[in-house]
């Protein structure tokens, strides 16, 4: 008797939990529609009294957003465009050998995986420096980000691969194919989809890169949005409407796709954990 | 050169040139910086000298010198706090949600899933966001807190040395458990259901049941996530400068922040390099636990 009802209940539960993770996000569109009093109001409003949503249109001009939006989407293409041309070769490899040499290419990889930002901006900084390549900053971050990001997406991708049965690239290779071809025409057709999740995580995270950009491109033409950001933010910063408009505006297209994409995101991920 | 071409083709020198090409780039701008780093934490690195390579060598100077910096002690007791509370925070909360979600009832996927729009959101955005509820006289956390009679007064969570570092560690918490829960969940799901059942049978209880089949069954995966969560919480760095800014005065500064405060704001790229080098030992102890626990998941 009590199978009938206890899902729903836990169902309720689950949108209560969910309601209570997803508050920080409420908060944000909430704010930004906010009068500058009414934020300060004690207590709060959990419902703004005078909505009032042309500060949107205000941030997007006086902050200059299109611009470090275009920049964030031509570093974040460019890390992924790299990313997945060199880490798909590579992770198929990866999948389809079990040996010493294999075992110690990818303890490479996921020690390459740890390395923090902050140990790796330094020597960067000072590299780029010395071959000119901070003259083209943009540049300069797609390398580096693309570095970060290329061990996570290897991982991922290899669980791909792994299953991707091997007897169909078997067969393609007894039938006459040669390497080369069953690869494009077997594999990477099989992997598609799992490739392409990985690459659409690898753009996300991209989007939101801030620590490589923020210490090598100094002109703001071309700083990504996370940099314009950080720039009225801050331990003491009271411009909150702006702050939340400007984030909303930010990381709006982000949440749209995860949300559209999420049941194949959340199938990639814990698939890529399983095999 | 036929014979190359084939072998391209058809033999292992197409594995190799898959492989070589990203390894190539991986040492070029991974690999490399990182020797880079040890060798300029050995140098003496200045704005005139930032540009060469060989540059006077100077022995342990500025690792001596990194450790009598005043905030030395401070700045890893905040990472040891910051890496230990945000892992507890996460895998504790992560394995409780994982363990609620892997309950039959419709929609347990769809709703988990969602959760995980904290971990694709730029992590300055996620910290802009915590500046305003943790904000100490108008932020919503103070009043809901002191609604629920938790507190009597407002914690002023950013500005108040003792709360400070346990401000970025809510927010990283925020950010990093449901990536916790995801991993759990996976694990969860791979254990045989009828193991379950027999249990039950023999008439464990469900906490017998959680002790003797869950937690063992989970130990590769329990050993993969606490080992991911030390090194994604060592490689936070976004929601520092989105919260506190390292302050006031140093508690809530911690390794990588600190690191690149000293190259960046200070320009002292030496000792930036010799602080990134001790938190790599750090990092190199957590990712020799991640690479065998996943080697056994792999072969396991």
């Amino acid at each position: 008797m009590t199978r009938t009802y206890t899902p729903w209940f836990l169902l309720a539960i689950a949108l209560g939990l969910a309601a209570i993770y997803l508050f920080p996000l409420y908060w944000m569109y909430i704010t930004s529609i906010k009068s500058g009093s009414e934020i300060f109001a004690n207590p709060p409003t959990f419902w703004p009294t005078n909505p009032n949503p042309a500060v949107f249109a205000d941030v997007w001009a006086r902050r200059a957003m299109p611009t470090y939006l275009w920049n964030s989407v031509v570093i974040a293409g460019g890390v992924t465009a790299l990313t997945v041309v060199l880490g798909t070769g590579c992770a198929y490899v990866l999948a389809r050998y079990r040996n010493g040499w294999i075992d110690a290419g990818l303890f490479c990889i996921l020690m390459l995986q740890v390395l923090p930002a902050s140990v790796m901006i330094t020597p960067i900084f000072v590299g780029f420096n010395q071959v000119g390549l901070l003259n083209y900053p943009r540049t300069a971050v797609i390398l580096a980000a693309a570095a970060k990001a290329m061990p996570f997406f290897v991982v991922l991708v290899r669980a791909t691969f792994m299953s991707v049965p091997r007897e169909l690239e078997e067969a393609a290779l007894v039938d006459g194919n040669s390497r080369i071809g069953a690869f494009f025409s077997i594999v990477l057709p099989l992997a598609r989809n799992g490739i392409l999740v990985c690459a659409i995580l690898t753009f996300m995270s991209a989007f939101g890169e801030y620590i490589y950009s923020k210490s090598i491109i100094q002109s703001p033409a071309l700083q990504p949005a996370s940099v314009g950001l950080s720039g009225f933010l801050g331990p003491n910063s009271t411009d909150w409407n702006a702050i939340m408009a400007y984030s909303a505006i930010y990381v709006t297209p982000i949440l749209a796709a995860f949300v559209i994409l999420q049941r194949r995101i959340v199938a990639g991920l814990t698939s890529g954990a399983l095999k | 050169m036929p014979r190359f071409s084939a072998w391209l083709r058809d033999g292992v020198g197409f594995d190799i040139l898959l492989v070589g090409a990203a390894l190539l780039f991986l040492v070029a701008l991974a690999g490399a910086p990182l020797v880079y780093n040890v060798l300029m934490s050995f140098q003496q690195v200045d704005m005139f000298t930032l540009g060469s390579l060989i540059r006077p060598f100077v022995g342990f100077d500025n690792y001596v010198a990194v450790v009598r910096q005043p905030e030395f002690w401070l700045v890893t007791r905040n990472t040891l706090i910051f890496v230990f509370g945000s892992m507890s925070g996460q895998f504790v909360l992560g394995f409780a949600l994982a363990l609620f979600f892997a309950q039959n009832f419709p929609g347990a996927s769809t709703i988990r899933g969602l959760f995980l729009v904290s971990w694709v959101m730029p992590g300055l955005v996620v910290g802009g966001i915590w500046s305003l509820i943790l904000a100490g006289d108008y932020g919503v956390l103070n009043v809901i807190l002191r609604s629920l009679g938790i507190i009597q007064s407002n914690i002023f969570w950013k500005s108040d040395p003792s709360f400070s570092i346990w401000a970025v560690i809510i927010a990283n918490i925020w950010l990093g458990l449901a990536f916790n829960m995801l991993l759990l969940s996976v694990g969860l799901a791979a254990i045989p259901k009828d193991l379950y059942e027999a249990a039950e049978l023999d008439g464990a209880n469900a906490f017998q049941r959680f002790w003797t089949i869950t937690l063992p069954m989970m130990r590769p995966t329990i050993g993969a996530v606490l080992s991911l969560g030390l090194i994604g919480t060592l490689q936070q760095f976004d929601l520092f400068p989105a919260l506190t800014e390292g302050g006031p005065a140093n508690t809530s500064n911690v390794a990588g922040f600190w690191s690149w405060q000293l190259s960046f704001q200070l320009y002292d790229f030496a000792k930036g390099a010799t602080v990134s080098v001790m938190m790599f030992l750090l990092v190199l102890f957590a990712s020799v636990i991640y690479v065998r626990s996943t080697r056994h998941e792999v072969r396991g």
